[in-house]
């Protein structure tokens, strides 16, 4: 048979293969910078290499799984400025649910498990109570609820704005900020990231918790971040709703 | 005489359409400013945590070094990685390269003129984004005064811009055969690797010297990392010849790879939508 009419049907699983490929590069890569990094100044704002390495699994737990779970919020824009939104919003489904998490990401769903096992590994070596696992446990839950809250305001921007692509990449060059525990960031970004932007109550806050950092008050303070931001996203995208002009259709 | 004159003229025409085009999508252009800041915060706020102490010396840079190195890449990669030629793939895939394949135009020279004008106008804008970041933070930064080095570090830069256009017009390449991973080859070779390669994300000398001598047998760190190793003389004088020889290698035995690469997928595009 003509290799030319191989490529095709090979096309699709090697697209799968060179993204799975370049997201493990990427992880590899950073991870391994953290780890030398750490290994030549020993500390990175008082954190030792594994406490640093656990910020970054963590980040990336959270990362990974909203990347799974929201993808379709990157494929939203042609809904909105083509008018086939209509037809979403006519479907007898919550056209919330169906653009926030209509299309999930194989890819990560194939990297969550090797994470998950990271965290457990590197959150052992850290000695945590039971107590502190599951404050760990629930913040992580709290972060992702943070997440979801984000995407609902990208859309919500994406009707208003017609501007999604770049407002959701913005949004994860934010949380990107994750990466490191927010303590390393002087004021007054700390503050932005820790009350108005809180890429630190996504992921600094829950590592924090594991390593027993974090007071009750401060653990309370982030799950009443959580609801209060996703109450807020909830009430932005329904406002959102009320601007869409069905425009192209 | 006259031929040479028409055709700079033809590209001028082409530099100058393509600027204004840029202002087409001002929002775009905007974010993706925005979002060229939020790394360089990112990399700034980490080294300076990492540097607080103004005496700390690691991996051979010191405060003035580091920061120095962060706010160069900012400038370098909108010289380097500004492209309007990411869009190739998709015309190729979409068979609208046809259109210009029937031009009396070089293809090369029209996307090296279009990615001049990007560039052109994402060093402009970068230039003012480190003047007020500069001014806001005021980090301490290393000026290179030897005139021999500051040569070198610009003819660097040169070649980094040639060999950067003709790495993405290979990865392009792969769509004459698959159209359909045009984007899945530009995510892996020319988001992941050449980023994290070429030192845009983090300066590649932390790493252990087993892992920068493979680095080395690339052609990545030529785009990035090298020119800001020369500008910070970091490298003795000798060894930097050595390095502007091999990137000149690679841009030439590149070059003949993307020819070779070049008519061999043109003979098998069939112009499909078209």
């Amino acid at each position: 048979m003509n290799i030319k009419y191989i490529l095709p049907v090979l096309a699709h699983n090697w697209t799968f293969v060179f993204f799975l490929i370049g997201k493990i590069i990427r992880f590899v890569f950073f991870g391994g910078f953290i780890f030398f990094l750490l290994k030549g100044t020993n500390t990175l704002a008082g954190y030792n290499l594994n406490q640093a390495l656990f910020f970054y699994l963590t980040f990336f737990l959270i990362d990974t799984v909203s990347q799974f779970l929201f993808r379709e919020v990157y494929r939203f824009r042609p809904y909105i400025i083509s008018g086939s939104f209509d037809l979403i919003l006519l479907k007898p489904m919550s056209p919330l649910f169906r653009v926030l998490m209509g299309g999930a990401d194989i890819i990560d769903l194939l990297t969550i498990p090797p994470l998950i096992y990271l965290v457990f590994h590197y959150g052992s070596l850290l000695s945590p109570s039971v107590l502190h696992t599951a404050y760990y446990v629930l913040l992580v839950i709290n972060g992702l609820l943070l997440a979801t809250a984000f995407h609902i305001a990208v859309l919500a921007m994406g009707i208003i704005t017609l501007e999604i692509d770049h407002t959701v990449m913005i949004y994860r060059d934010i949380q990107s900020l994750g990466r490191f525990p927010t303590d390393i960031y002087r004021e007054p970004l700390r503050g932005i990231l820790t009350y108005f932007v809180p890429i630190g109550m996504m992921i600094t806050v829950p590592a924090k918790a594991l390593m027993g950092l974090v007071n009750p008050g401060g653990i309370a303070l982030a799950f009443l971040i959580g609801t209060v931001a996703t109450v807020a996203s909830l009430r932005f995208w329904n406002f959102a709703l009320t601007k869409y002009t069905s425009a192209s259709s | 005489m006259i031929q040479f004159k028409k055709m700079v003229k033809k590209y001028l025409q082409i530099f100058r359409i393509s600027f204004a085009q840029e202002f087409a999508y001002k929002v775009n252009f905007i974010m993706w400013r925005v979002r060229n800041v939020i790394q360089v915060l990112i990399a700034y706020y980490l080294w300076s945590t990492v540097f607080a102490d103004p005496g700390t010396s690691v991996f051979g840079y010191d405060q003035a070094k580091i920061l120095t190195y962060i706010f160069g890449i900012m400038l370098i990669r909108a010289l380097v990685f500004s492209a309007r030629s990411v869009d190739v793939p998709q015309e190729i895939s979409e068979g609208s390269l046809t259109n210009y394949l029937v031009r009396p135009m070089n293809y090369f020279r029209y996307w090296f003129t279009r990615d001049a004008s990007s560039k052109a106008l994402n060093l402009t804008f970068s230039i003012a984004e480190f003047g007020i970041l500069a001014a806001i933070f005021r980090p301490p930064l290393f000026f290179q005064s030897n005139a021999s080095y500051l040569l070198a570090f610009f003819l660097s830069l040169i070649i980094a811009n040639y060999l950067i256009f003709i790495i993405r017009f290979i990865v392009t390449s792969v769509t004459f055969w698959v159209p359909e991973l045009a984007w899945g080859g530009q995510f892996l070779f020319m988001v992941v690797i050449t980023e994290i390669l070429s030192g845009s994300i983090f300066p590649l000398d932390i790493f252990p010297a087993a892992w920068q001598t493979l680095f080395y047998y690339t052609p990545f760190p030529y785009l990035i990392f090298f020119p800001l190793q020369v500008y910070l003389g970091k490298i003795p004088f000798p060894e930097v010849l050595g390095g502007i020889s091999i990137s000149l290698l690679w841009s030439l035995g590149l070059s003949y790879v993307l020819k070779v690469i070049w008519h061999k997928g043109l003979r098998v595009y069939d112009a499909v939508g078209r």
